[in-house]
């Protein structure tokens, strides 16, 4: 009786274990083929001089998927501040999506250490390697403003800086991970407790350590511009993806996975209203900041909007044309459709507006990382990057994709798929506009 | 007599009986219906077959209207007294943007606002269903619905029945109010 009832066990087991593994096992090889590409671009583009397409390539793919992480981890943690009752189903999705954070720094590695043992460490990020020539024809070893930089942009410090922010990003995700998912066993609410007084602190370091993950990472690519906005262009951008992200997985899970009849429309109505309140922020924060540049009309600073609008005879260069589809396609459009209420609760339309946000908020990371000067040519101009799509970008962000969707599987494998023993989820199951 | 009355008004005990009563009346074909309850009962207005307020039309015709009204406003000051300050154009879309901006969430605001006073039909003193003598008990622990004489379903004998037969007690008609 015990055998066939455990041969019964172990069929359903393996049978079900099977078809989610297939789906386990496809995003982990996709994961390391793109991965492998990524990979082998950078290199190919080992022994380059200046600044490697396929190394910024790599880069792009790190940022569209980080930037979805830290958001999810801001948006778990705003929940518990807030003590928000409907988003409970949704958190624990995004806490399964947090256990790709530790791939994401293992995936980071190969940029920031790599410059230690190579003989062009600037290239990634040009002031690396103090013999590069600036477009001004100096050497960063040279630059004053570089020199005056240095204390902060040097190589031992922004190595450590790195494994500082990713140390505080996994320690609050595994903390939050552990809380929520210890509640699922003992259903004890002092754990919630817990998870509040942690988002608390939590808000606080991941803000900061992804404000300047962004000004290190993306920001100091171009490193005489500064902007005290990019900070909170990162998080808003990282808020928007994430939500539009949420979206499309909380779409599949409902549709054909293990959030049916769960997650209803009254979620989706909300997480529409927060891609919308987002969308708004987002386009808040950019113009902003470019209308601050604009005004004070410094060279300093403006030279990054003119080398993003205007080629060498001022004329408009590529990048125009990407300025513009970021000023009407990735704020106009998604603004005045996601105004409309049957927007929100239509299922078809939601995930094609949040398809659409994810597709321009890549463009935005283009956008943000890749046009930077070149050096000094014979004739004292120099050239900017133009805007080009390569094998090694979208390698590395399907191959980063492949990793992060293969972490939310086996990590949603583990737990249960909605924390039933959360004080608070008859609220969120009941959730209703 | 439907000139002198507003309506029948009939009392219900607990919320699911109000939310009940109030798809059967949608079903019955009556449009000129409220409902007055103690606390806010989710869901409600489906029963009542109400549709999605207009509100956010008032939202959107006062935003764009102050957008317009802080173009006009830059665009006149500017042609009418041309002055270049920091080499910026006498008029453009980015050095004016926050007054386009401000003036659009404003009017956005005012219009919302307004937009509800007219959808309310407010202000008003007076509301006829205060003549209905136990009215002040749907803010404690009654659930109320009123059917206007108004509606074109409607008839004084046939009405009662129909409230009485969903479960409504105490169908009392309301007397319009006393003129001074």
């Amino acid at each position: 009786m015990s055998s066939s009832a455990e041969a019964v066990n172990t069929a359903a087991l393996s049978s079900e274990g099977k078809t989610e593994k297939n789906w386990s096992m496809i995003s982990l090889i996709v994961g390391l083929v793109g991965l492998g590409v990524a990979i082998l671009g950078l290199v190919l583009g080992y022994g380059e001089e200046g600044t490697s397409r396929a190394w910024t390539g790599y880069l792009i793919g790190f940022a569209f998927w980080i930037s979805i992480l830290v958001g999810a981890l801001m948006f778990i943690m705003i929940s518990y501040a807030f003590d928000a009752g409907w988003s409970i189903i949704i958190r624990r999705q995004l806490e399964h999506l947090l256990s790709a954070l530790p791939w994401m720094a293992l995936i980071f590695t190969p940029l920031i250490l790599a410059p230690w043992v190579m003989g062009n460490p600037g290239i990634l990020w040009k002031w690396m390697n103090p013999e590069y020539v600036l477009s001004s024809g100096i050497t960063v070893g040279e630059d004053p403003i570089f020199l005056w930089k240095e204390p902060w942009l040097n190589m031992p410090f922004m190595t450590t800086r790195t494994y500082f922010y990713f140390g505080v990003f996994i320690a609050f995700a595994t903390i939050l991970r552990r809380l929520s998912f210890g509640m699922d066993k003992d259903g004890d609410p002092s754990r919630y407790v817990k998870a509040r007084y942690t988002s608390g602190v939590g808000i606080i370091l991941v803000g900061l350590c992804a404000s300047f993950a962004a000004f290190d990472w993306f920001m100091s690519l171009e490193f005489h511009w500064f902007s005290t906005m990019y900070g909170v262009w990162f998080f808003a951008a990282a808020m928007r993806a994430t939500f539009a992200f949420t979206i499309i997985l909380c779409f599949f899970l409902a549709s054909r996975g293990y959030l049916k009849g769960i997650y209803n429309q009254a979620h989706r109505y909300d997480l529409g209203c927060l891609s919308l309140a987002f969308t708004v922020f987002w386009a808040y924060i950019s113009f902003s900041q470019m209308f601050l540049i604009y005004q004070a009309s410094i060279p300093e600073e403006t030279f990054w909007y003119s080398i993003r609008l205007f080629g060498k005879d001022g004329s408009y260069n590529d990048w125009w044309y990407v300025s513009m589809s970021l000023i009407f396609l990735h704020f106009f459009v998604p603004f005045l459709f996601l105004l409309f209420y049957s927007t929100k609760i239509s299922i078809p339309k939601l995930v094609g507006v949040s398809v659409w946000i994810l597709l321009f908020h890549l463009l935005d990371i283009y956008y943000n990382i890749l046009p930077a000067k070149g050096s000094q040519k014979a004739d004292g101009t120099y050239d900017v990057v133009p805007f080009t799509i390569q094998i090694w970008d979208i390698a590395a962000l399907i191959g980063i994709g492949g990793i992060v969707v293969w972490a939310f599987i086996n990590s949603s494998k583990k737990t249960k798929p909605i924390p039933i023993k959360d004080p608070r989820i008859l609220d969120s199951i009941h959730h209703h506009e | 007599m439907s000139n002198e009355s507003y309506g029948l008004i009939a009392t219900f005990d607990t919320s699911p009986a109000i939310y009940k009563a109030a798809k059967k009346v949608n079903e019955a074909g009556y449009t000129k219906f409220d409902i007055y309850t103690p606390f806010p009962v989710h869901g409600i207005e489906y029963a009542m077959g109400e549709k999605r307020s207009f509100l956010g039309g008032f939202s959107l015709i006062g935003g764009i209207s102050g957008f317009a009204i802080g173009m006009a406003i830059v665009a006149f000051m500017n042609f009418d007294y041309p002055l270049i300050i920091g080499g910026k154009p006498i008029f453009g879309p980015i050095f004016p943007f926050p007054i386009f901006y401000e003036l659009t969430i404003l009017c956005a605001a005012f219009g919302t606002f307004f937009g509800m006073f007219i959808m309310n039909n407010l202000p008003r003193h007076n509301h006829p269903v205060f003549e209905y003598k136990d009215f002040g008990k749907s803010s404690d622990d009654k659930f109320m619905i009123v059917i206007e004489t108004s509606d074109p379903e409607f008839d004084e004998g046939k009405t009662k029945t129909f409230l009485e037969e969903i479960g409504g007690t105490e169908v009392t008609l309301i007397d319009a109010p006393e003129k001074d």
